[in-house]
This record gives C-alpha cells, structure tokens and sequence, in this order.
C-alpha cells in the first residue's frame, strides 16, 4: 500500500489518538511500522480500532483489523471519512 | 504428604499495599469504608482500594483488563516479590488458583451504559477466570491456571485446593488468592435490594458495620485482591524461605439446605474438617477469624457452628470479622482474611472486631473488643469463609 505521510489528513489525529489511549508518543512509532512489532496485540488494535470508530463516526470492518501500520490506518480512515461525506 | 507453608503474601486492599502496614491498620480499628455514588437513592458506603495501575501496566497492557484483573495482577505479583521464589521453579511446576466472586463488573457496566456502544472487549474483560490468566501470563505461569467462584468462599477455596496440589505434589508452588472488583453503581443497587448492606446515618459510614452487635445491619461491600505463596515446608527449607506460618488444615463442606440461608450444620462440618486434619483439638486454636458479615441470621449461625464444635472451649478462642474494618471482599475475601489471619498467627497479635458496643446475646463469643491486643501464645488460627450457594470453606494456620 502506498504511504505518502504528506497526504494523510488522519494521520495526526490517529497519533494524537494513540497517545491519549496508549501514552505512546507520536515520535515512538514510525507510521510505517508494524504496530504489532510494536507492542499492540489483538485486543490492543481492537479497542483501538473500537476508539476511531467514535472519533471519526466511522465503521470499519473485521478485515480492517489485519491493517498493521499507521499509515495504513489512515489510508483506510480517509478513505472511509470521505466515503461518508459524499 | 507435604506439608504447606506460606511464604509470600501480597494485598492490594482498602488499607493499601502493604500487607503489614494494613495488620497495623486493622490492629487500630482504622476503618475503610466510605459513603460511595451519593447520587443513589439510597446511601451506600463501601471500602475501596486507592490504586494506581501505572505501576503494573503500561497503557497498551491494560487493553480489556479490567479492574479486578489488575488488583489480581498486583497483589499477586507483590506476594511472588515477597516470597522471592519463582526464580527456580520449572513454569509447569507453579499453578494459580484465583478466586473471583464477579468478574470484571466495570466492564459489564461500561457495556450497559455505553449508549449502544459496547466496547468489544467486554467479554474477555469480564470473564471471571480473567484475574487468573493475567496473574498467569505476568508470571509465565504453565501449569494449573484454574479459577473458582464460589461466591464469598471463592479465595478461601482456591487457597485449600492450590494447598492440595502443593501437598500431592502437583505444583512447586502455588500463586494462591483472589480478586474482587464490583464497586459499580449497578452492583451495588443489587445487593442493596438483597437486603444484605449495612445501614447507617449521614456521617456515619465508617462505623456502620457492626458485627455480632444487637444493633447490627449487615456489611459494607469491598473490593481488593490478595495472594498467597504456598510451597512445601521441604522447599521453604531447602531455599531458606522466610515462613508466615503452615497451612496445617482446611475444610471445605456444603450446606445443601437453602440457596443463602446459612446452615449451621454444614459450617460444623468445614470447621471439624480443618481440626481433623490439622490433628488439632477446638482448646488448639486461639483465634478465629470469622465470616462475621454483621447480617442479622449470618452472625447467629456462625455463633451456633462455633459453639456446637468448640463446646466447653468456646471462650478460649478469640473471635473478630475485621470486614467491620474492610468490608466485604467477597470472592476475595476469603484470601484477605486468609492473610489476615496469617499474620495474626505470625505477629502473634488479634485484630479487634470494631464497632460493636453491645454483642447480641444470640452471639455470645469471646470478641476482640476495642483495639487489636497481642496474644503470645498463639498458635493456631482459623479463618471462616462461609458462602451463598451453601458453601463453607475453613482455612487452618499454626506457627511454622
């Protein structure tokens, strides 16, 4: 999947997020690494996902729970968003 | 046969963290029960734990962990600190046996008041062998991870069955407790319709519950966790392990009569049981930590199981229900009180049984009034865990 940061306009907010749920700083994952290698289990990326879904009045499904980076968290999250405003 | 020493103990109470630091407490009467949820109809109090999770979970660890798991996870790990013993144990040859009355009930009344919104790891979060499994995982625990709920006797039969593995030789060593968490609004509506929960007078709270008083009305609920480290004397010895005390009998019986009327019939039998196999007489113990939930039938039954088994000895043993001090930790209860009643026999001190000003003379005993007092002659402790659902558990200390 193609991860051109400079684009994303979720990817701040999935960062904020992340710190505010999991007290990890936006410097301490790289949007392109796996967040599983970083510590995150199932049940983590669960209520993870859980929480975006309640900040952005999304809904993903159980195959968005195989995404393992940021960035394509936020890939899927814009594509979802936009979806739901057009 | 084995027999079974206590090596470690770990609590994460309504007197803090400190195991010794909280016998202090209770030898002061200090009382930890609070008025809770003022927007209830009805006052409620309640004794709760000031804990900061922060010491035992990053933020990402604590994903559907609830409450009652992280209390487990604390109390256990401080017991397994205390004891200092897992460094040469093979991971199959440690079991845990973890009492829970509940389970996760902030997790269940998250789901109920979310709006729709169910967090989905309210199962996992809930289930009530969850405080098991965590304590198993801090600790890279393979061998028996087994969970008991047997209502307010769940700890004290989880600490009589991990003595049992100890004592065939099933385990090394046993990470022997339980945990308790339900201070929610919802849970405690509930057992406020039960009937159960002391009342009391604005300002009044701290001294509400009064057991085997005339004027008692029931308990206050409680929320904590407490572990034990059980091993056999042969390994406590080879290690040089520091001894609380041995875990020399325990009974455990069924009632059969009444869903929660309890039977003193049944408790009889729990508590001759712990004498048998202690190879104990009643004129052996001295002190008898008790059920005493301060309930109107509760108190008198317990009395009546006491006497028709201590006989003529009755008023050598000293009786307090340190719940007064506590409250009710209900499946954690019976491993609270278990290390209470560990350092009672180790300290060679009596907590008192707080509050009561008048003993209903239905439940005549030799209570420890006022303060705490010492007792340089104890050598043997009782500790009574009597459950709804007919249950009876007694768990026997003598000095190591």
């Amino acid at each position: 999947m193609p991860t051109d940061n400079n684009h994303m306009s979720s990817l701040k907010e999935l960062q904020e997020l992340v710190h505010e749920k999991f007290g990890i700083e936006a410097s301490a994952l790289d949007p392109n690494a796996s967040m599983r290698e970083k510590g995150f289990d199932s049940l983590a990326l669960v209520e993870f996902l859980f929480a975006i879904e309640d900040r952005f009045g999304i809904s993903m499904s159980d195959e968005d729970s195989n995404v393992d980076t940021l960035a394509q968290l936020s890939t899927l999250v814009d594509k979802l968003v936009a979806a739901k405003a057009a | 046969m084995n027999s079974v020493v206590v090596t470690g103990l770990g609590v994460v109470a309504p007197h803090g963290d400190d195991a010794q630091a909280m016998f202090a407490a209770l030898m002061q009467a200090d009382s930890a029960v609070r008025p809770v949820f003022p927007d209830l109809p009805k006052p409620a109090a309640a004794a709760l734990v000031d804990f900061d999770e922060s010491r035992w979970f990053t933020k990402l660890q604590l994903a559907g962990v609830d409450r009652v798991s992280q209390l487990a996870v604390a109390a256990a790990d401080l017991a397994m600190r205390d004891a200092g013993a897992a460094d040469d144990v093979d991971a199959e040859r440690i079991g845990v046996f973890a009492g829970c009355g509940m389970g996760g009930a902030a997790a269940l009344e998250a789901a109920y008041r979310g709006g729709g919104r169910v967090p989905p790891l309210t199962i996992p979060a809930f289930m009530p062998n969850a405080p098991a499994s965590h304590v198993a995982m801090r600790h890279g625990v393979h061998g028996p991870v087994l969970t008991y709920s047997v209502a307010c006797a769940s700890s004290a039969v989880a600490i009589a069955e991990a003595a049992k593995a100890v004592q065939r030789g099933d385990v090394d060593l046993a990470i022997a407790g339980g945990a308790e968490a339900l201070i929610v609004p919802g849970v405690v509506l509930a057992w406020q319709a039960m009937q159960t929960l002391a009342t009391f007078q604005p300002g009044e709270a701290a001294t509400a519950i009064r057991p085997f008083a005339t004027d008692r009305s029931g308990f206050a609920l409680g929320e904590g966790a407490a572990f034990l480290v059980l091993e056999s004397a042969q390994r406590a010895q080879r290690r040089g392990a520091r001894c609380y005390a041995a875990l020399s009998g325990w009974g455990i019986s069924s009632d059969a009569t009444h869903l929660t009327k309890p039977d003193p019939q049944g408790q009889s039998r729990a508590l001759r049981a712990a004498l048998r196999q202690a190879g104990l007489a009643p004129r052996d113990v001295g002190y008898c930590n008790a059920h005493g939930t301060a309930t109107r039938i509760g108190d008198v039954v317990e009395r009546d199981a006491l006497a028709a088994v201590w006989g003529d000895a009755l008023d050598g043993l000293r009786v307090s229900s340190t719940k007064a001090l506590h409250g009710h930790l209900l499946g954690a209860a019976g491993a609270l009180e278990a290390a209470v009643t560990v350092l009672a026999v180790a300290r060679r001190e009596l907590p008192p049984n707080a509050h009561t000003e008048t003993v209903e003379p239905a439940c005549a005993l030799n209570l420890v009034r006022g303060a705490g007092v010492a007792a340089p002659a104890l050598d043997a402790a009782i500790s009574n865990s009597f459950a709804f659902g007919g249950t009876n558990a007694v768990l026997l200390f003598t000095r190591a």
